[in-house]
């Protein structure tokens, strides 16, 4: 292997290890002098927990810019000042969610059943206010339960992001959209705003648990579309809607082939 | 609504947005169409835009439950008849 490589690697594994430890202790040090108070003595345990949910991620990217000048953020103020809507997102790395909610202070979102049995994280999950997707949560009553407080939750001001392509992608290519976040935003009357983000896969690459801090790049969070369905229009229809934002998707994608 | 008209609006719904064709009135909707959770809140936004009223969160739980095309007529009769009893006491 080539010396410089060699080096290339070592600094990614130190400054994997720097971040990861940040994350780390720095919950341990949040879970004692804030997670905990908020838990006992917060009038709004939910707002409380996603604010400092908020404050921990805002500190891990501002730890990353520092410790790898040679990825830039461009996140536009439009980004920042998003409220009261089902954020639509597509996924590229691990990244992506912290990055949001170091974004937004006011945020929900679907996760995997399995992370809620997660000691520590799945308590923090659950007191932020996140839906687990396990069946006895997405059917019958229960799933009405999370539908209006998420309703609630976005008319005080919140937002609530999911990736409707359910997982990672692989190649940044757009994989197939579930249209659940359609029928959610459409159950609580409430706006799509469809955020592109590019070059998570790069700063973290899926596959690998190391942060490339060699490479020059640019991760970026866009705004490509707002929709405002007339859910109550005779024509109204969920397959629209999720076309229509797939189509737009497909669109800021077709754009960066052309730049290419 | 009669039950003939409510049963030929569940079956306009069905065909218009989840592109199922004459379902038997007793079939199990999840077994024999996939029907998940996210179709049943689909479906009760539409009944709520065919009564022309938004159902309660108790109504709403109510209809969760449904697995027929024919328990989605009862339930869309009681519904109705509970909102014209209510409107006529006021």
């Amino acid at each position: 292997m080539p010396p410089i490589r060699s080096i290339q690697r070592v600094i990614n594994f130190f400054i994997t290890l720097l971040l990861w430890s940040y994350f780390l202790f720095g919950s341990i040090v949040f879970f004692f002098l804030f997670y905990l108070p908020a838990y006992f003595f917060a009038g709004n345990r939910i707002t409380a927990f996603q604010k400092l949910n908020h404050l921990h991620m805002k500190n891990f990217f501002t730890l990353t810019r520092w410790l790898i000048p040679r990825t830039k953020f461009a996140i536009p103020e439009e980004v920042r000042e998003i409220h009261s809507s089902v954020i639509v997102c597509n996924h590229l790395s691990y990244l992506d969610p912290i990055l949001l909610i170091s974004l937004l202070p006011r945020l929900r979102t679907i996760v995997k059943s399995t992370f809620f049995k997660v000691p520590f994280f799945g308590w923090l999950l659950k007191n932020s206010g996140y839906v687990p997707s396990a069946p006895s949560e997405m059917l019958g009553p229960a799933m009405i339960n999370n539908l209006e407080s998420i309703k609630e939750h976005l008319a005080a001001g919140g937002n609530l992001f999911v990736f409707p392509e359910g997982t990672r992608s692989r190649n940044g290519k757009l994989m197939p959209f579930n249209k659940g976040v359609f029928s959610i935003a459409r159950y609580c009357d409430a706006p799509l705003k469809l955020i592109f983000i590019e070059n998570t896969n790069k700063l973290f690459r899926p596959g690998t648990f190391s942060f490339n801090a060699r490479a020059f790049n640019i991760v970026k969070v866009e705004l490509i579309g707002s929709l405002t369905p007339d859910y109550q229009g005779i024509d109204f229809s969920i397959s629209a809607v999720a076309d229509q934002a797939r189509s737009l998707y497909e669109a800021r994608l077709a754009t960066n082939k052309e730049k290419n | 609504m009669t039950r003939q008209e409510i049963e030929r609006e569940i079956k306009n719904i069905f065909q218009r947005e989840f592109e199922v064709e004459n379902p038997g009135m007793d079939d199990n909707l999840r077994e024999e169409y996939g029907f998940d959770s996210i179709d049943a809140i689909e479906l009760l936004l539409e009944i709520e835009k065919l009564l022309g009223f938004e159902l309660t969160q108790e109504e709403k739980k109510l209809a969760m439950e449904i697995r027929t095309i024919s328990q989605i007529c009862d339930y869309v009769e009681k519904i109705t008849q509970i909102k014209a009893t209510l409107a006529g006491d006021k």
